[in-house]
C-alpha cells in the first residue's frame, strides 16, 4: 500500500533523511524504530507531506504522492497524529473531531447549512469508541496530556484512514493509558481494517503488535523485517548499544 | 493623457536630484522608525505625528529667532531635540510598560496617540497652512552642468548621507548601538548579562523619533506645513521599511531611494498618477521578498 | 429537535429588537436616524472584517479598500452611467468580493504579519489611483451630491434600507459563521497546520472566507453612499483601516455582534463629543488608548467575563 524509496531530505547540510525505505503492506501494523534524531518524525513529515523531499519517491497505492500538499495528501487516504500534540486547543473535543470529519465529507466549504446539524452522528460515533463522549463538550485545551494525545489520534480518525500514521502515540501516557492506546490500535486494525504505520520509543508495544519493524539510525533504513529478524540482527544491536535509549 | 512628453536629459538630470532631496527626507523619517521597529519592535504609528510636531516647531523657533540663517539653523537643532524630550515623556510614561504587549496593540495604541497629537497640533498652531521661508542663501539656484537646480535640496542632499553615515556609526561602531543591535535579537539576553535594557529602549525610542522631529523640521520649508502630513508621511515611511526589511536601517535607505526616485521621474512619465509608481514597485519588491529586500531584524 | 427550538427563541429577542428598530424614525428626531443608520452600516462594515479577523484569525490590516470600492462603485454607476442605480448595488459586492479575490490571491500566500503588510500596500496601491483618477473618480474631492433614488433618499428612507440590508446581511453572515466552513475557518485560525493534516485546503478557505467578508464590506460601502450621498478616498484611507479594527477589539472580537457594539461606540463618541468640541479626536484617542491599557478584551469582553462565570466561553490565550 505504501512504498518509500531513497528518500533524502537535508535541512541547511545537515542530512536529516537519506536513503530511506519502507514498506508497508494493506492491513499490516508497522513500526518504525530508532534511536532519537534517528529521523523518524522527519519520514513521516514527508510521507504526510508536512515537508517536501529532495529527492525519492513515495508511493500509495501506486500513486508517487511526494511533493502533494498535505491536504491532498490527506484526501488519499492517509491521515496522522502528531508527536507534539498539535490539536485546536480553543476548540471543544467534539468539534476538533468534528472538524476532520467535515473535511472527509467534503463539507468544508458548506457555508448555509447549520454546523450543528452536520456530521454529528459521526463524531459521536468516533467519541464513543475513543472513551470521550462525556469530555465531548470540554474545551481541548484543558484536558490532561494522555487525553489530549488520544484525541489527537480521534482528530485523524475523522478522515476514515485507509493507513493511519502515529508519531510516538503514547509519549507520555501513564501505563495505564499506553495499554489502553494499545488495545486501541489493536481494535483499529482487526475489526476496522485499518493499516497502521507508526514510530514509538516503548519497545515492548512495538514488540507486541507489529507485523513488520522498520529500524532507522542516523536517516537511513538498517533493516526492515519481522519482529523476530529485528530483535537478532546485529546491526540493530550495534545501532542500539550505541545509543542509550533503549534496551531490545 | 501626458504621456513621455517631458523626458529630455535635463529634466530627467533635475528629477533625479529632486528625488534624491525627497530620499533624504524619507530615508531620515523611515530609519527612525525602522530603528524603533527593529529594536523595541513597536509598529509606531505616531512616528508621522512627530514628525509634524517637528515641522510645525521649526516654524514656531524660524519665526521667534527672526528667520534667516539664524532661525533655520536653530529651527534645525531645536525641533528634533524638542520632539526626542516629547517622545522621551510618551516613553517613560507610556511606552515602557506596554513592550510586552502585542504587536496589533501596540499599533493600534499608537495609533490612538496619532489621533491625540493630531488634536494637539490643531490646537496649537491652528488649522491653517504654514509656510517657512528659506534664508536667501538657500533660495534660488545653482548650477551643475548647465542646468539650473534648487539650492536647497542640494543641502538636502548633502545631508542625506551624513545622517546615514552617523546612524551607520551609532548602530555599529558605538557601544550602544552594538547593545541596541543584540538586544533586537534577543532581549531577554542582554537583559540576563546585567545590562539595563529598559534604559537602552528608550534611548533607541527618543534617538528615532529625533530623525522623525529632524525629517519635519527639514521638510518644512520644502512645502505647506498641515494637518494631514502627519497621515501621508506615515504610510510612505511604512512601506520603505516594510520593503527594505523590518529594523534594517540600509533597507530604509533602499526603500526611501526607490521611493523616492520613482516618484519624481514618474512625473515625467505619467504626471498624474506619479504617486502611483512608487507603491506598484513596493507590491512588486514585497511579491519577490516578502519579508523585504534585505535582511529583516525579525 | 430542541436544537431548533431553541433556537427559535434566541431568535426572539432579535425580533423584538428588529420591530422596535422600525419604529424609531416615528419618535427620534431627524439627526438621531441618521445617526442609527450609519451606526448600522458602520457596524456592519466592522462585522464583516470580523469574519476575518476574528473567525479567521487574519491579518486583515486594510479592510477599508472594500468598503471604499463599493460605495465608488455606486457612486460611478450612478453619476458616471445611465445603467439603473439597482445595478450599482447590485454590483458593489461584486466589485468588492473581485477586489478581494485579486487582492487575496496575491497575499494568501503569506502569513500573519507579511499577509497585514503586503496588504497594506495593495490597499494604499488602490487608494492612490483613486486619489489621482479625476475625471473617473473625482480624485481627491471624490463625487458629492449623489441622485440616490427617491424612494431612499430621505433621512427615513435611508434609514429602513440600511436596517433591512443590515439585518439581512447579518443573518447571512451568522449562517456562515456557523456553517462547517465557518467551523473550518475557526479550525484554520487555530492550528493551520494541523487543519492541512486533516485534509482542509487552508488557502482556499482563508480566500473563500476573504472574499465574503469583502462582499459585505462592498454592501456596506453601498449604504454609505444612501446614508451620505458622497465617496471620497478617505473610505479606503489606511486609517480606517485601523478604526475598523478599533471597533472589533473595542467591542469584543470573539463575538459576532461584538464589533457593531465597537461601531456604535465610535461613531457615538464622535458625534457626540463632535457637538461639544472640535476636538474630538482627541477625546477619541484618549478613550481608545484608556481601553487599550485596561480593557484589552474589548468592552463587551469585560462585560462578559464579569457576568459569565466559568467556561462558558473558550478562554482566550495570548498568543
Amino acid at each position: 500500500m505504501l512504498l518509500v524509496e531513497n528518500l533524502q531530505k537535508s535541512f541547511d547540510g545537515f542530512i536529516a533523511v537519506s536513503d530511506a525505505r519502507l514498506e508497508v503492506e494493506k492491513g499490516e501494523v508497522v513500526a518504525v524504530i530508532g534511536p532519537n534524531g534517528a529521523g523518524k518524525t522527519t519520514l513521516f513529515n514527508l510521507i504526510t507531506g508536512q515537508l517536501r523531499a529532495d529527492s525519492g519517491r513515495i508511493l500509495f497505492k501506486g500513486e508517487n504522492i511526494s511533493g502533494m500538499p498535505s491536504y491532498e495528501i490527506c484526501r488519499k487516504g492517509i491521515s496522522r497524529s502528531f508527536q507534539v500534540v498539535n490539536i485546536f486547543s480553543r476548540l471543544t473535543v467534539f468539534e476538533n473531531v468534528r472538524v476532520s470529519v467535515i473535511s472527509h465529507n467534503k463539507r468544508t466549504f458548506n457555508l448555509f447549512s447549520r454546523a450543528e446539524s452536520i456530521a454529528v452522528s459521526e463524531t459521536e460515533e468516533i467519541l464513543q469508541s475513543l472513551g470521550f463522549s462525556e469530555k465531548a463538550n470540554r474545551i481541548s485545551g484543558s484536558l490532561s496530556h494522555g487525553d489530549q494525545k488520544v484525541l489527537e489520534m480521534a482528530i485523524a480518525l475523522g478522515n476514515r484512514p485507509e493507513l493511519l500514521i502515529l508519531d510516538e502515540p503514547t509519549a507520555g501516557m501513564s501505563p495505564e493509558e499506553t495499554r489502553d492506546t494499545l488495545e486501541l490500535m489493536k481494535l483499529l486494525s482487526r475489526e476496522r481494517g485499518i493499516t497502521i504505520l507508526f514510530c514509538e520509543h516503548d519497545m515492548e508495544l512495538v514488540f507486541s503488535i507489529s507485523n513488520r519493524i522498520m529500524v532507522m539510525q542516523h536517516g537511513r533504513t538498517i533493516i526492515q523485517s519481522k519482529p523476530d529478524v529485528v530483535r537478532n540482527d546485529t546491526h540493530v544491536q550495534e545501532a542500539y548499544l550505541g545509543g542509550a535509549d533503549e534496551r531490545i | 493623457m501626458d504621456f513621455a512628453s517631458n523626458i529630455t536629459i535635463s529634466a530627467l538630470f533635475q528629477q533625479t536630484l529632486v528625488g534624491l532631496s525627497r530620499t533624504t527626507i524619507l530615508f531620515i523619517v523611515a530609519s527612525g522608525l525602522s530603528l524603533i521597529l527593529g529594536v523595541l519592535r513597536i509598529p509606531n504609528v505616531a512616528h508621522g505625528s512627530l514628525y509634524m510636531i517637528g515641522a510645525f516647531i521649526m516654524y514656531s523657533v524660524n519665526l521667534f529667532f527672526g528667520g534667516g540663517q539664524a532661525g533655520f539653523w536653530m529651527a534645525v537643532l531645536l525641533s528634533p531635540l524638542a520632539v526626542a524630550l516629547i517622545s522621551l515623556v510618551v516613553e517613560r510614561g507610556l511606552f515602557q510598560h506596554l513592550y510586552e504587549r502585542e504587536h496589533l496593540m501596540l499599533l493600534l495604541f499608537t495609533f490612538s496617540i496619532t489621533l491625540v497629537f493630531g488634536d494637539l497640533v490643531k490646537m496649537i498652531w491652528g488649522s491653517d497652512y504654514r509656510c517657512v521661508d528659506l534664508p536667501s542663501a538657500f533660495q534660488g539656484f545653482f548650477t551643475i552642468l548647465g542646468f539650473p537646480f534648487p539650492r536647497y535640496n542640494l543641502l538636502l542632499i548633502i545631508i542625506g548621507p551624513i545622517v546615514a553615515f552617523g546612524l551607520w556609526f551609532l548602530t555599529n561602531k558605538t557601544r550602544i548601538g552594538k547593545i541596541a543591535r543584540a538586544a533586537a535579537v534577543d532581549r531577554e539576553m542582554v537583559g540576563a548579562i546585567g545590562i539595563n535594557v529598559s534604559l537602552i529602549f528608550a534611548a533607541v525610542f527618543v534617538i528615532g523619533c529625533f530623525l522623525a522631529g529632524l525629517g519635519g523640521a527639514l521638510v518644512a520649508p520644502t512645502q505647506n506645513i498641515r494637518q494631514g502630513m502627519d497621515h501621508a508621511i506615515i504610510i510612505e515611511a511604512f512601506l520603505i521599511v516594510i520593503m527594505g526589511g523590518l529594523g534594517n536601517i540600509w533597507g530604509a535607505l533602499l526603500g526611501a531611494l526607490i521611493f523616492g526616485l520613482t516618484d519624481s521621474i514618474g512625473i515625467l512619465v505619467w504626471p498624474q498618477f506619479a504617486i502611483v509608481f512608487p507603491y506598484v514597485v513596493v507590491v512588486i519588491a514585497l511579491l519577490f521578498c516578502p519579508k523585504g529586500l534585505l535582511k529583516s531584524t525579525w | 429537535m430542541s436544537d431548533n427550538r431553541s433556537a427559535w427563541k434566541a431568535l426572539v429577542p432579535w425580533l423584538a429588537v428588529f420591530v422596535l428598530l422600525l419604529f424609531v424614525p416615528r419618535f427620534l428626531p431627524r439627526f438621531h436616524v441618521y445617526l442609527l443608520g450609519l451606526i448600522f452600516t458602520t457596524g456592519l462594515l466592522a462585522v464583516s472584517l470580523n469574519l476575518v479577523l476574528g473567525l479567521g484569525g487574519m491579518y486583515q490590516f486594510h479592510h477599508a479598500v472594500f468598503y471604499g470600492i463599493g460605495a465608488y462603485t455606486v457612486a460611478i454607476v450612478i453619476t458616471k452611467t445611465t445603467l439603473s442605480p439597482c445595478i450599482g448595488f447590485l454590483l458593489a459586492p461584486v466589485v468588492s468580493a473581485l477586489l478581494s479575490l485579486a487582492i487575496g490571491l496575491i497575499c494568501v500566500r503569506l502569513s500573519k504579519l507579511y499577509f497585514g503588510m503586503l496588504q497594506i500596500s495593495l490597499g494604499s496601491l488602490v487608494w492612490a489611483v483613486v486619489f489621482r483618477w479625476y475625471s473617473f473618480t473625482g480624485g481627491d474631492d471624490g463625487i458629492h451630491g449623489i441622485p440616490v433614488p427617491d424612494i431612499i433618499s430621505s433621512t427615513d428612507g435611508a434609514y429602513y434600507f440600511s436596517l433591512i440590508l443590515t439585518a439581512i446581511c447579518l443573518i447571512v453572515m451568522q449562517r456562515i459563521v456557523n456553517s462547517p466552513f465557518g467551523r473550518s475557518f475557526q479550525a484554520v485560525r487555530d492550528n493551520p497546520v494541523r487543519s492541512e493534516a486533516v485534509g482542509i485546503n487552508v488557502k482556499r478557505v482563508q480566500l473563500t472566507g476573504m472574499v465574503i467578508s469583502g462582499a459585505f464590506a462592498g454592501i456596506a460601502g453601498s449604504l454609505f453612499v444612501v446614508i451620505e450621498g458622497s465617496v471620497f478616498p478617505e473610505l479606503m484611507f489606511w486609517t480606517l483601516s485601523l478604526e475598523i479594527i478599533i471597533m472589533c477589539l473595542l467591542g469584543g472580537w470573539f463575538t459576532f455582534l461584538g464589533p457593531m457594539l465597537g461601531a456604535a461606540i465610535i461613531v457615538l463618541l464622535r458625534t457626540v463629543v463632535g457637538i461639544y468640541t472640535e476636538y474630538w479626536t482627541l477625546v477619541l484617542g484618549i478613550v481608545l488608548m484608556l481601553l487599550i491599557l485596561f480593557l484589552p478584551q474589548g468592552v463587551l469582553g469585560f462585560f462578559l467575563e464579569k457576568f459569565k462565570r466559568g467556561g462558558m466561553k473558550a478562554v482566550q490565550e495570548r498568543k
